[in-house]
């Protein structure tokens, strides 16, 4: 029999990172660049919008060595004007997995600064050089760091740090990578003209490594008003986040030590006195309500024990035993473990049950909660089967499964709150859209906001015909939290709604010039995979798309139909200019007339014809 | 050869009889391009009646014993875009008519097709221009051949005939058709000649060339003082016309000797009162000219070798059945018995009974019978 001895370690989140890079977009050096890319760029326009400053984002690929054959080592380079970060955090952001700023709930384009991490140990691991992190959040020093990352410990190594002076604020991080550019270029180029459309108060330029610039300036100057965190809605919870919820509630009970005795005695004003147990009661009966929580629970637990102070010194609470009454303690004393019953009637009982047991139902759901009042907590407690005043710490496991159970069941709460997103707007989707596509018809659509799962989501569609587009249409343009989304869009659940449309019921035929945009904004986009591409199909946001798409179709369709008048109206003109003078020739020998007749009155009758349906139709265009 | 004093007052007639179809002809053409030239010059769409050629509209007129088109029109107008490119095709056609009646040239079906290229008028192929001047015929009511637009020529003539042409370049010539044994193929310059001295008293319409050049060597024509013609089928409309002209001018009897079998009965119709592709022309029938053979009742009579009826054979019966032209007579008689025989004989089938039967023992019968008919 071999002995084989099976090792069980506990791995950094970097070494779960490395070994899984896949996972996050990093499977090959042509993905990892864009992905690289995007993680950059979108840190740096949230931390933009998080300060509302309007964004200048500077992003640089440039080659290591040009004449390499790819895929070759890159500088990666992302500057924009934002914040920037404290000089003391700047070595665990950057240089620890699970480290950031975004942990609250509410939109962002990423959730925790995992992505920007991600492609700075992809540099790392390929090229062995460290991430070098310039910011100045003052705007007059700037901290320059040289970071490596310890893969195994999960921390950072700072190479350098040094400060200098600057006259502006902001971040700049840059990375050097392994990555193929001559494969990923139209990626990136697509992702930089595609973000600049629905991030249009921003200014991204864009130096690709061979030597071209792309410069998108920002063409609306009022950032859309930024969301705000907001506690979570009653159906987008589960077990393990009213299990986490409930610790937080409850209040541990104190260790009774020198400290907290020395503490108890201050707040009483007893320090230098020692009083009987009698004594001490009535005096905290006097300064109740002076006194912290932790000191209240201390005095509960005396009045119980009937002690003073020099023998509360001498013992250590075991178990506080509700539901038996029970009070267990060990007594230094006498070496052993002792019990007191407890009396209901005593009038810090109350006390106490409320710190172990944590706190009533109904004041742990209207607390912790959006969109739960106290009626909308009884109604609820009612619903689940549960007492309004049942205490959240005395909940067993089956009963929280069945909490959870319910709180996604109960239809009365309102709506998710959607100030938690930051949808781009109507008229700068709008502008956007004119802008990018030079259209004949362009119509936008903001959705009310809408929940799946109790997450709050908005919807924000626009459609647009004709001008620039390119024909071979409907072209969409996918974004959610205001990134653009590229591969995989296959099963994308936009793409679904725009494929299950029959698009000939809107008169639109054959090879169309027209683009589609959608906007899916949430506090948390269903991906489909980690690589945030494909936005799966859930019914609550796919009814909303349909709804919107709909809307918008609608308008095409009276759009099209004015464009269909008009063409034929033009279609009219051209035959009448090819056949009115081969008649009048024909005509004219036939007749034996030496003059043509005088046709053109007829051509340019038609021709004001023309005219007015064209009026007509870009009046609609307007629209 | 001298001609005499009244013959040349009848060329000068004759010539001036064509002169004048040819006159009547440009000026119908000229009226309706000046509806449509001053129609332009006053800034209106300019616009014609064209009668439906459609099904619905195709009537059976008894007293003309032909098919004629009903009094429903559609409106072709300019100001359709729908119809402005047919519309201009049909000018063109016109204005192509008048040109080749002018100077007097002719022109194939396909000849159409391709001229219009040089006007930069476009068809689609043949049959496009075919039914254009289809239209033409309609809107005039005159044959193409009067616009000398001719189909392929197909059917022939010989026997004793003098004709004259009035084509340029042989105006005022003279030819007897029955100075060429292979028969002279009926063509534009023998539609539109005139028909001066004949001899024969009767015209023999056969369906097939092959018994045409028995005819000839048998010399049917001498025996039977008639003429041949080979209508090559279903007879052509320039044959058809000069059968009307023969039977009209020359006050010439027709008869027609088929196939026995459905077809053949119906090009014998077909002669005698038109076909319903026809229906928009009035010039084309001989209402007088009869059915002699081959019948139905033939077949049993002179005990043909036979031949059954195919699918499309029966299914035509039924067809003709219906038709208010087959519903007396001889024609519905012997569309009966076809029907019930199931079976068809062929001309050549009397050969059966030695290669001169036909026109020994046959044709006499059938000549007597006809005059009775």
């Amino acid at each position: 029999m071999s002995s084989i001895k099976e090792h069980f370690n506990q791995i950094s989140p970097s070494e779960f990172f490395y070994s899984n890079r896949d996972l996050a977009g990093f499977s090959n050096p042509t993905r990892s660049l864009y992905t690289a890319v995007r993680e950059f760029v979108e840190n740096a326009l949230d931390a933009c919008d998080q300060k509302g400053i309007l964004p200048d984002v500077h992003l640089t690929i440039k080659a290591v060595d040009p004449d390499k054959p790819d895929p070759k080592p890159y500088i990666l380079t992302v500057k924009d004007n934002g914040p920037g970060i404290d000089a003391e955090h700047i070595p665990l952001a950057f240089g620890t997995v699970l480290y950031g700023s975004k942990f609250g709930l509410k939109q962002a384009r990423g959730m925790f600064g995992l992505g920007a991490t991600m492609a700075i140990l992809y540099g790392q691991i390929t090229t062995n050089k460290p991430v070098i992190v310039k910011s100045s959040v003052d705007g007059t020093t700037q901290d320059l760091f040289e970071l490596l990352l310890d893969i195994q410990k999960n921390k950072p190594v700072i190479v350098k740090h040094t400060t200098k002076e600057v006259s502006k604020k902001g971040l700049s991080v840059s990375i050097c990578l392994e990555g193929d550019y001559s494969k990923a270029g139209t990626k990136i180029r697509d992702y930089v003209y595609e973000t600049s459309l629905i991030t249009p108060y921003a200014s991204i330029t864009f130096d690709d490594p061979k030597g071209q610039k792309f410069s998108h300036p920002r063409f609306v100057t009022e950032i859309p008003p930024p969301p705000t965190i907001i506690r979570p809605h009653p159906h987008g919870i589960d077990v393990e986040r009213i299990r986490r919820m409930i610790v937080e509630s409850q209040f541990e009970i104190p260790t009774i030590d020198d400290v907290m005795i020395e503490k108890v005695r201050k707040d009483l004003g007893l320090s230098v006195k020692n009083l009987s147990f009698t004594a001490i009661m009535d005096k905290a009966k006097k300064k109740w309500k002076t006194l912290s929580r932790q000191v209240r629970v201390v005095i509960a637990l005396m009045s119980f024990l009937k002690m003073n102070f020099e023998k509360l010194n001498k013992i250590r609470i075991e178990d506080i035993d509700m539901p038996n009454k029970k009070l267990f303690y060990w007594d230094f004393g006498d070496s052993q473990s002792k019990s007191i019953d407890m009396d209901p009637e005593n009038q810090y009982y109350k006390q106490l049950t409320n710190t172990v047991q944590g706190e009533p139902l109904t004041t742990f759901l209207t607390k912790r909660f959006q969109r739960i009042g106290p009626t909308t907590a009884v109604k609820f407690a009612e619903f689940a089967g549960f007492k309004p005043e049942k205490r959240m710490g005395t909940l067993s496991n089956q009963e929280l499964v069945n909490l959870s159970d319910a709180l996604q069941k109960f239809e009365d709460f309102m709506a998710p709150d959607s100030s938690c997103l930051a949808p781009l707007g109507e008229a700068p989707l709008e502008k956007g859209i004119k802008k990018f596509f030079n259209p004949d018809f362009t119509a936008v659509i903001q959705r009310s906001a809408s929940a799946y799962s109790g997450f709050p989501f908005i919807i924000e569609m626009g459609i647009a015909y004709g001008g620039d587009i390119k024909s071979g249409g409907p072209h969409v343009y996918r974004y959610a939290n205001r990134i653009p989304l590229l591969y995989d869009e296959g099963s994308d659940v936009v793409l679904k709604v725009v494929n299950d449309t029959d698009w000939g019921r809107y008169k639109v035929k054959g090879d169309p010039p027209f683009i589609i945009v959608s906007h899916i904004c949430s506090t948390r986009i269903p991906y489909k995979t980690a690589g945030k591409e494909n936005v799966a199909d859930r019914p609550e946001i796919e009814r909303e798309l349909r709804l919107g798409l709909q809307l918008l179709s609608r308008k095409l369709a009276a759009y099209m139909s004015k464009r269909g008048q008009a063409d034929m109206a033009k279609k009219r003109a051209n035959l009448y200019a090819k056949y009115l003078p081969q008649i009048a020739e024909f005509c004219t020998e036939l007749a034996g007339k030496k003059k043509e007749p005088n046709y053109k009155k007829l051509l340019e009758e038609n021709a004001v014809e023309f005219k007015q349906s064209i009026e007509e139709k870009n009046k609609i265009g307007d629209k | 050869m001298a001609i005499s004093k009244k013959e040349q007052t009848k060329i000068k007639e004759r010539s001036k009889k064509a002169d004048e179809k040819q006159k009547n002809i440009l000026e119908m053409l000229k009226s309706h391009g000046a509806k449509i030239y001053d129609d332009l010059d006053n800034g209106q769409f300019p616009k014609f009646s064209i009668p439906s050629r459609s099904v619905g509209n195709i009537v059976y007129d008894k007293k003309l014993r032909q098919y004629i088109l009903g009094t429903n029109a559609a409106v072709r107008s300019s100001r359709n875009s729908a119809q402005l490119r047919s519309f201009t095709q049909l000018m063109w056609l016109a204005f192509f008519a008048n040109r080749l009646t002018h100077e007097k040239k002719s022109s194939t079906l396909r000849d159409v097709y391709y001229s219009s290229q040089a006007f930069a008028i476009e068809f689609e192929d043949q049959s496009e221009s075919d039914n254009i001047i289809v239209d033409l015929e309609s809107v005039t009511s005159k044959p193409r051949e009067d616009f000398h637009i001719f189909p392929e020529e197909r059917s022939s003539i010989f026997g004793d005939l003098t004709i004259e042409y009035t084509i340029p370049g042989y105006e005022g010539k003279t030819m007897n058709l029955s100075n060429h044994p292979d028969g002279y193929s009926i063509g534009p310059s023998l539609t539109t000649a005139e028909l001066v001295d004949t001899s024969a008293e009767i015209v023999i319409a056969i369906e097939k060339g092959g018994l045409f050049t028995r005819f000839v060597e048998e010399q049917v024509d001498k025996k039977f003082k008639s003429i041949i013609i080979n209508t090559g089928g279903q007879a052509p409309r320039s044959t058809r016309t000069l059968l009307k002209r023969l039977h009209e001018e020359m006050k010439l009897p027709v008869i027609v000797l088929t196939d026995g079998d459905v077809y053949g009965e119906h090009i014998a119709m077909v002669i005698k009162s038109g076909s319903a592709n026809a229906a928009h022309l009035r010039e084309l029938t001989v209402p007088d000219a009869k059915w002699v053979g081959v019948w139905a009742t033939d077949i049993e009579k002179y005990k043909l070798p036979t031949i059954p009826m195919t699918e499309s054979d029966i299914k035509r019966c039924y067809d003709l059945q219906k038709d208010p032209r087959y519903q007396d007579g001889i024609w519905k008689k012997e569309l009966d018995v076809f029907l019930k025989l199931k079976r068809k004989a062929e001309l050549e089938a009397f050969s059966k009974y030695g290669l001169t039967n036909i026109t020994d023992k046959y044709l006499p019968q059938k000549l007597e019978l006809a005059k009775s008919l």
